[in-house]
């Protein structure tokens, strides 16, 4: 199994030294399959690798650097386009770790820019983004209203000369799912960081990575949601989270989240019988970087649109997406 | 286009360029973006090179003293306009 | 997976794995005299799945991916499986390779100089690539050239040349049936053939070369030489990458380089002879 692989390696660098030519196409595959190429290229920077596969590395890095570079130009964008609202451009996920250096960004693939303002400026922030350019990925009435009803974010708009997209949070959660994180003290305890770009508090950052993970998924990129919260874990108070993810109603996510990434990542921890079925999932790819486990992957995914929605709306939910095609793969 | 406003250029929006006949070809290292553009945009980037804080007049005037602009207002209203278009390709910032 | 080879094409090396094995023998025939890599580190997975699990047997659909994919690709018929093969290897170069600047063009070296011929598919650039090929140039490759960032050198990437339609004909009655693939009947490019570069082509794939004339061509229309400007060939080749901008910098002065450096013509023409004898002539003039 590379997925575990994959996760050896970035636990214990040193571990591949012993790969052959097979266990070494095998980990690839597998870090790129999950977008943590660039994170493994990280970790072994410092080990003596085979000849073909540093090139393969320094690619990775470089790809890192340039993702890093653009994520953070896009967060430099959104400031400038929101600067006359006077509302704080609060930073999630990976653009957040790049912006603030730290060690979950470490190499880390950033996809959208993803960012949180109060629920009650959405609008005016939505205005102000498609005075700069930014407009709506899908026209689409029925997933529009979807998203206004039910989540936890603005629909994705895409930038229309920069061909990069943003999502507009005003909560960390689906407002469909179960615990109701805090948005408000989110939004007052977050950081700055620099140019007037913000960032989640130590522990709401771990928050919103375990709710991100564990209550609002299938674990599709599971192991790169777990190693982010490996790293950010080592940055907070342990018993300041504890209270904090109680607040939020996600204690029982953050203390999962950490028993997955000390099991997975760190020096082990007891698992239970729930754990190791995500622990399981989170493994599900083989030697060429293909999803094995294929039923156990769709249980997942019904089980994510199950944690957002009540069952009513999940079939109503379902029935529209397949008739239009779609098909969980 | 509003002749009040005043802009300035970031010394980290450093640009690589490259002339190509008559072309300039300008590489944002901030965004990774090329811009290509034609004259008076390299002229008038040139001008802010310092870093100081410019409104279109002030701009205008630094350009007068090396290029006949021909009549002020036309010149101004260029020269606003390239200023605003260069500050939403971020190569110049709003002061 | 159940079938699978290793090869190497010029600096890039492709794990292939398929669900059948008709893919990968005819990959095996068609690259018999490629270097023998088995067992060693790849720089990129292609995978030829099914598109389910049914579709492995029953009209057999294959879904082409791996390291790098689109989710929305088209499946191919499994009588196509060269075809997804050599698809397969070229999406992970366009989406994956970053240590040249890809070029989508054709090129061939003569007297240690290189000619890149860039354009549309369709613009005639794979078939003159082969057909050079044949008469004193070495054929570099028909689909990407690989500029270096710093040395500026062109290097080949000689995969088998894929010839459509009416080009199968004038290029397989050159080289003979020996050097040809299975015809791909029907394919959503229409009629498709591979032919296997000539032995020398394989055995330099390691070896680039200064770029020394850049060509613009179009196939099917009256005989015509056009000089570019040089804002327009920019555009035009930062169009036919697809690293320029995952690249960043060390592209932008490359390419700016060879903008400058490299003298470039558009050509039109009539029929491939009418090409050869354009080429031939620009060669001699160059410089």
């Amino acid at each position: 199994m590379s997925a575990a692989l994959l996760v050896r390696a970035l636990r214990d660098p040193a571990s591949v030294t012993t790969l052959d030519a097979t266990g070494w196409n095998g980990l690839i595959a597998a870090a790129r399959a999950e977008r943590l190429i660039g994170t493994l290229a990280f970790r072994l920077a410092e080990i003596a690798v085979p000849p073909a596969v540093q090139p393969i590395l320094a690619d990775a890095r470089t790809d890192a650097a340039r993702e890093a570079r653009q994520a953070l130009w896009e967060a430099d964008r959104a400031v400038q386009a929101l600067r006359p609202l006077d509302v704080r451009v609060i930073l999630l996920k990976g653009t957040a770790y790049a912006a603030a250096g730290l060690r979950a960004g470490q190499g880390r693939f950033i996809g959208d820019l993803d960012i949180l303002v109060p629920r009650d400026r959405l609008s005016a922030v939505e205005q102000a983004l498609i005075a700069a350019g930014w407009e709506w990925v899908k026209k689409d009435a029925y997933d529009d209203a979807y998203y206004r009803q039910w989540m936890h974010e603005l629909p994705p708009m895409i930038h229309r000369t920069r061909d990069r997209m943003i999502d507009v949070h005003h909560t960390i959660l689906p407002l469909t799912a179960r615990p109701k994180p805090d948005a408000a003290a989110l939004i007052a305890d977050a950081e700055p960081i620099a140019d007037g770009l913000y960032m989640l508090s130590a522990e709401d950052r771990v928050c919103h990575a375990a709710a991100h993970m564990l209550a609002d998924g299938d674990l599709q990129g599971g192991l790169r949601n777990l190693w982010d919260i490996y790293g950010l874990l080592a940055e907070c108070d342990p018993s300041l989270l504890d209270q904090r993810a109680a607040h939020h109603g996600l204690r029982a996510h953050v203390q999962q989240a950490r028993r997955l990434a000390l099991a997975l990542y760190g020096d082990g921890a007891r698992l239970t019988l729930w754990d190791h079925l995500v622990r399981a999932r989170l493994l599900a790819r083989d030697g060429w970087g293909r999803e094995t486990r294929k039923a156990l992957v769709f249980a997942f995914f019904l089980r994510s649109h199950w944690l957002r929605m009540p069952p009513l709306m999940l079939a109503r939910h379902l029935w529209t997406k397949w008739r239009k095609g779609h098909r969980p793969t | 286009m509003d002749n009040s406003l005043s802009y300035r250029r970031d010394p980290a929006d450093a640009l690589l360029s490259c002339a190509l006949e008559d072309l300039t070809l300008l590489y944002h290292r901030r965004s990774g973006q090329t811009h290509m553009v034609i004259s008076p945009v390299p002229e008038l980037l040139d001008r802010m090179a310092d870093g100081a804080t410019v409104t279109a007049q002030a701009l205008h005037d630094r350009l007068a003293q090396d290029f006949d602009l021909g009549p002020a207002d036309e010149a101004l209203a260029e020269i606003a306009t390239h200023l605003y278009a260069l500050a939403a390709l971020g190569l110049v910032r709003p002061a | 997976m159940n079938h699978a080879l290793t090869l190497r094409i010029g600096p890039a090396t492709f794990r292939i794995g398929a669900a059948w094995p008709q893919p990968i023998a005819q990959l095996q025939r068609l690259y018999a005299a490629y270097p023998d890599v088995t067992g060693q580190v790849a720089d990129f997975t292609v995978r030829l799945q099914p598109t389910s699990m049914v579709r492995r047997w029953v009209r057999p659909s294959i879904f082409i991916t791996g390291d790098h994919g689109l989710a929305d690709a088209a499946p191919m018929s499994l009588s196509h499986g060269l075809l997804a093969a050599e698809m397969g290897m070229n999406l992970q170069m366009a989406l994956g390779w970053r240590r040249h600047l890809l070029l989508h063009a054709s090129s061939v070296e003569k007297d240690g100089c290189v000619l890149v011929m860039t354009g549309e598919s369709g613009s005639g650039k794979s078939t003159l690539a082969a057909l050079l090929g044949e008469r004193g140039w070495r054929f570099m490759g028909d689909e990407f050239a690989l500029l270096d960032l710093d040395s500026g050198a062109i290097l080949p990437f000689p995969r088998l040349v894929s010839l459509k339609n009416r080009a199968i004909d004038v290029v397989a009655d050159t080289v003979g049936q020996a050097h040809m693939g299975p015809l791909l009947a029907a394919t959503a490019k229409g009629d498709i053939r591979h032919m296997v570069p000539r032995a020398d082509a394989v055995a330099r794939m390691g070896e680039g070369a200064m770029p020394a004339l850049l060509l613009f061509p179009r196939f099917g229309h009256a005989p015509d030489i056009r000089p570019v400007g040089q804002g327009e060939i920019f555009m035009r080749l930062t169009q036919a990458s697809t690293n320029y901008v995952a690249l960043g910098e060390p592209a932008f002065v490359a390419l700016t380089r060879f903008v400058r450096d490299v003298p470039a013509r558009a050509i039109d023409f009539p029929t491939g002879e009418d090409a050869i004898a354009m080429v031939e002539r620009l060669w001699e003039e160059r410089a």
